[in-house]
């Protein structure tokens, strides 16, 4: 099997998600399109899979709308406190950094991270909106984080790594930036078995979390090569997404695929 | 970007620490400047108020 161009990979899902983030951005002469193409494709919230992942009141507390492109939902087990410094990786229009805003407090501090401008724009007005004042985004790659060695308590991220061509090189940085007992607490897609060359060859199978989705044994040593212990798996195996034909069922090779959540720390 | 945000950026290659010019800011926040890494020799731009940190081959 041919291996993608990890340049090529990360070209083709910055302008799927950049497309993405344009369709929710409101225009001064159009409404914004309400339906996003596919897979893993955002909605807003009051059709989409947010619901299966996010509780009434959390997504009644974020009234805006914010397409949620996640497979699980980190903040709600990551046990974030008062005054904690979070950074979320791949964060989208910014529904994870704002759950996770309420809960550290007006003294805490989450940094949203995403390689897509447009993301990142519709994060940064999404958060104007809700006049957050103790949430900021950047442009910048998770497989080279502009951010401080020891200097983040959680890392939280919802149905981004799988995306990333060099997964090992992103658990490093993670593993970086956190402070000594810091916590990683990720949300993803995993595969039980490999996958068949032909979707693992596919950008849009990529671009739509399958393609880059790791076997869970796999992902999980990739995590415990970079450096965590105590590694807690939480397992969703019923479709994660809006699309019965994408990451929450089976490939056609009967492949299951399916979301985890991950809890590990570093080390003191 | 808040200046407090400062403590914890670093450069995306070295990881080194950035230097800080601001050419606009407003009570709240820095709205456009940039970002020097000394040891790589690259700027990083802020505009809109969003730093630009993607490593330099991925600047547009």
């Amino acid at each position: 099997m041919e291996e993608k161009n990890a340049k090529e990979i990360k070209e083709f899902v910055r302008e799927r998600y950049a497309e993405i983030a344009r369709q929710h951005t409101p225009s001064c002469c159009a409404p914004p399109i309400e339906e996003g193409p596919s897979c893993c494709s955002p909605s807003i919230v009051e059709t989409n899979p947010a619901h299966r992942l996010y509780s009434s009141e959390e997504l009644e507390s974020i009234a805006a709308n914010i397409p949620s492109l996640g497979c699980g939902n980190p903040v709600a087990l990551s046990e974030l406190r008062e005054k904690q410094v979070v950074l979320d990786l791949g964060s989208g229009g910014g529904l994870d950094c704002f759950l996770a805003a309420q809960r550290v407090g007006p003294k805490g501090k989450i940094i949203g991270l995403d390689m897509t401008p447009d993301m990142v724009r519709l994060a940064r007005a999404n958060a104007q909106n809700l006049s957050l004042a103790n949430v900021e985004f950047r442009l910048g790659e998770m497989e080279h984080m502009p951010v401080e060695s020891d200097s983040v308590d959680v890392v939280i991220s919802n149905c981004v790594i799988n995306l990333s061509p060099d997964k090992d090189a992103v658990f490093r940085e993670i593993f970086r930036v956190l402070n000594p007992g810091g916590k990683l607490c990720v949300s993803d897609i995993v595969t039980h078995g490999e996958l068949p060359a032909q979707i693992r060859d596919s950008l849009d199978q990529w671009a739509c979390c399958v393609a880059g989705a790791l076997d869970e044994q796999v992902y999980l040593d990739k995590i415990r090569a970079a450096g965590f212990v105590e590694l807690k798996v939480d397992g969703v195996d019923s479709p994660i997404c809006g699309e019965d034909t994408c990451c929450g069922s089976e490939s056609p090779e009967g492949n299951k695929i399916a979301s985890i959540t991950v809890q590990a720390c570093k080390p003191k | 970007m808040k200046r407090d945000l400062m403590e914890i950026l670093a450069c995306p290659v070295c990881k080194g620490s950035l230097k800080l010019t601001v050419d606009e800011e407003d009570e709240k926040e820095i709205i456009k400047g940039s970002l020097y890494c000394e040891d790589c020799s690259v700027t990083y731009p802020i505009e809109e108020t969003i730093p630009n940190l993607l490593p330099p081959e991925l600047h547009k």
